[in-house]
């Protein structure tokens, strides 16, 4: 899952990051509305967390271009005003759900959580491909009841393998849902944590759920 | 009384004074016309009795006079409304004209005295069927002898029934008055006091909250005019400062907010999972700053809003500015040295003002603090104190980041940061120069800015300087 967080406030960016890629999240930092709008328009993001007060374009506004321009990644606003009518145009202007701050590091987390979750259309919030069941709320990973551990980055890729179960996923597209945008695209990285994932969850067992589209990526699927 | 609305009883005023007016003028009507008609009477009984007295010297005195010898001789007497009788000079009566029937009207013992002393008199008398009448009794006289009591009389009852005609008229008329001027009132006031109400109605809503609201009442002169005018452009004045007052707050609370979610914020992330001493170390050294920022925040905000209030007490003692700057200086040179820009004093007059030193002090480092933090590394920033007629001129010169011409007048507003100083340095609460506004101003002097964006910006201060002591 990768994020955009646009905030002025260096500070307020930071905690937010490094909490976001303690869950992780790959998180890019924006300082300012005008490459705010930028980056959200040219990388497919999974979330965007926007600070309404923002120097060059104001929150608001450039949620109402993204719309505009057609981008439908889940917004969350972050406004320093209880005020009922700044959430109430944020949320007309298309924003998915809002924070008040100061606001809790778990709520943020929660909400963010809720969001990825809506949009990929699994209420209940575990996701599950034959007897393997991931649960993003205490990032528990079983597989036929067995508990398996795994690495943050280990996690963060088998959630966005799981999220997308049955479709054929790019080498382009993980980087872009589960690096940001530090990562060196030339190392085989990807391909590298794909086999730590397969040590942990296929070895041994009767059917390999992951796995290796020839030319193109990597698939997760029930039947083999 | 007190709860009728003043419509009611500006009506009732009205009523009441035009009805005692009319009352008295009735009254004053009734009087001097009964009084009149009644010396009209009076003096066509005397002309009457003219004419008798001189026809009866015609004839002769006595005590027999045959009425219709009399008669025969004076066709006039006869035909006049008036009643004659003439008297022995014992009071008998001798002779009475046709008119007077059978009705006995003898001498009063008043006329009957009177003529004894050569005198005439008016009586007014009423007999049994209420009829009044004047009488007049003038005595004849032969030589100091009187010979006969010559009696005029006339019947009241026309002047009686004229004035009791006009009585009606009056009491008939009278209370139409009082009541067409009571509905003409009533309307009058009606038409005056709308205003009123719909001033009423419009602070009514102004009360619960709505300060948007105006009297549309029509933009006369008179009272009512005024009062409405008045009304709002005080309800604008309290608009006015109410914005103010909000969006001060609002800012406040925006400015406290942001160190407290980095504060939270870091501590609850900190708190996540076991961490090493070093990022415990980073956290509260960050909860640190932030916990000055905001208590900064509360001391200046404290400040202002107690200078609103006049609460804040300024000295008026002699300061050698040029003391003053100088010492300023010093600190200049290390909070310049931290940025790297340079601090230069180009020229500095002695010249000595009355005022707070300590406010003064505050006013010459917010601003050189300014110039500093807007500068870039390498900028330097100059300083003069000069005397420009009766006022110290102080400037501060970058060549910093500069403030864009739309910006310049709302950089003296509470808060107001731009956005080219919020990305050039994070640091700052945009209250620095609202108080070095209220410190140049409680001096009685003014201060300006001059700049171009990337060019950099000038602050000038004027203060009023007091006569040097030799
Ligand atoms: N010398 C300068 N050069 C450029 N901009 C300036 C300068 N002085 C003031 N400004 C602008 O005016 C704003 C208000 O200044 P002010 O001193 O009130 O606040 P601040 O410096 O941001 O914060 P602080 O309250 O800590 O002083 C600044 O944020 C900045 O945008
Ligand atoms: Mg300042």
């Amino acid at each position: 899952m990768r994020l955009l967080l646009v905030e002025d406030e260096p500070k307020v960016a930071s905690f937010i990051r490094r909490a976001l890629e303690e869950e992780s999240y790959a998180v890019d930092v924006c300082v300012d509305g005008t490459t705010g709008l930028d980056w959200a328009q040219g990388v497919n993001y999974d979330l965007i967390i926007l600070d309404l007060m923002l120097p060059g374009l104001p929150g608001l506004q450039l949620l109402r271009q993204l719309r505009a321009a057609g981008v439908k990644t889940p917004v969350l606003i972050l406004t320093a005003r209880s005020e009922v009518d700044q959430r109430v145009k944020g949320l007309d202007a298309g924003a998915d759900d809002y924070l008040t701050k100061p606001f809790a590091i778990e709520e943020l987390i929660a909400r963010a959580r809720a969001l990825f979750r809506r949009a990929s259309g699994t209420p209940t919030g575990t996701l599950q491909v034959d007897d393997l069941v991931l649960n993003p709320v205490t990032r528990e990973v079983t597989r036929a009841g067995q508990r398996i551990e795994l690495t943050a980055k280990e996690y963060a890729l088998l959630e966005y393998l799981m999220r997308n179960a049955g479709r054929v996923l790019t080498r382009p597209m993980i980087t872009e849902h589960v690096w940001d945008l530090d990562f060196d695209t030339f190392t085989n990285v990807i391909d590298v944590y794909i086999s730590y994932l397969r040590n942990k969850i296929d070895r041994g067992r009767e059917n390999s759920l992951i796995q290796t589209v020839r030319g193109s990526g990597y698939m997760i699927r029930a039947d083999s | 009384m007190k709860n009728a609305s003043i419509r009611i009883r500006l009506t009732l005023w009205y009523g009441v004074a035009l009805g005692l007016i009319l009352v008295i003028f009735a009254g004053v009507i009734y009087v001097v016309m009964s009084k009149a008609m009644q010396d009209e009477v009076d003096a066509s009984l005397e002309e009457a009795a003219a004419v008798a007295v001189r026809t009866l010297g015609e004839h002769r005195f006595g005590p027999f006079l045959i009425f219709e010898d009399l008669s025969q001789d004076f066709p006039e007497l006869a035909l006049l409304d008036k009643f004659f009788q003439i008297f022995g000079p014992a009071g008998q009566v001798t002779i009475q004209s046709a008119n007077i029937q059978s009705r006995e009207i003898p001498l009063s013992q008043t006329a009957f005295q009177a003529s004894l002393n050569g005198q005439a008199t008016f009586e007014s008398v009423r007999f049994d069927q209420g009829v009044p009448f004047r009488l007049l009794s003038v005595p004849i006289r032969h030589g100091e002898r009187l010979v006969n009591i010559l009696r005029v009389g006339t019947s009241l009852q026309p002047t009686v029934d004229m004035l009791d005609r006009l009585l009606l008229a009056l009491l008939i008329a009278s209370p139409l008055a009082v009541i067409v001027s009571l509905l003409g009132g009533w309307f009058l006031a009606g038409r005056a006091l709308r205003p009123v109400d719909s001033i009423t109605h419009a602070a009514q809503r102004i009360a619960a909250g709505d300060l948007t609201q105006r009297i549309t009442a029509p933009r006369s002169t008179d009272e009512i005019g005024r009062l409405a005018s008045t009304f709002n452009d005080m309800i604008a004045r309290l608009e006015v400062s109410f914005r103010q007052i909000r969006l001060f707050s609002a800012d406040a609370s925006h400015e406290l907010r942001t160190p407290l979610t980095i504060t939270k914020g870091e501590t609850e992330l900190a708190l996540r999972r076991p961490r090493g001493a070093e990022d415990y170390r980073k956290v509260l050294e960050s909860n640190l700053e932030e916990i000055d920022r905001m208590s900064r925040i509360v001391d200046e905000l404290l400040f202002l809003s107690r200078a609103d209030l006049g609460e804040i007490k300024l000295k008026q003692v002699p300061i050698q500015l040029d003391d003053l700057l100088r010492d300023v200086q010093q600190q200049a040179l290390v909070l310049g040295k931290d940025r790297q820009v340079e601090t230069v004093v180009k020229e500095i007059s002695p010249m000595m003002v009355s005022g707070d030193e300590l406010r003064l002090r505050e006013l010459f480092l917010n601003l050189i603090d300014n110039a500093i933090k807007y500068s870039h590394p390498g900028d330097t920033v100059e300083m003069s104190l000069v005397p420009n007629g009766e006022k110290g001129e102080f400037i501060v010169k970058d060549q910093g980041i500069g403030i864009s011409l739309e910006d310049q007048p709302r950089i003296f507003d509470r808060f107001y940061r731009t956005d080219s100083a919020r990305s050039h340095s994070t640091k700052g609460t945009g209250l620095g120069l609202s108080i070095c506004k209220w410190i140049v101003e409680t001096h009685k002097g003014a201060i300006r800015v001059q700049s171009m964006p990337n060019q950099g910006s000038s602050f000038t201060v004027l203060l009023p300087l007091s006569p040097s002591i030799p």
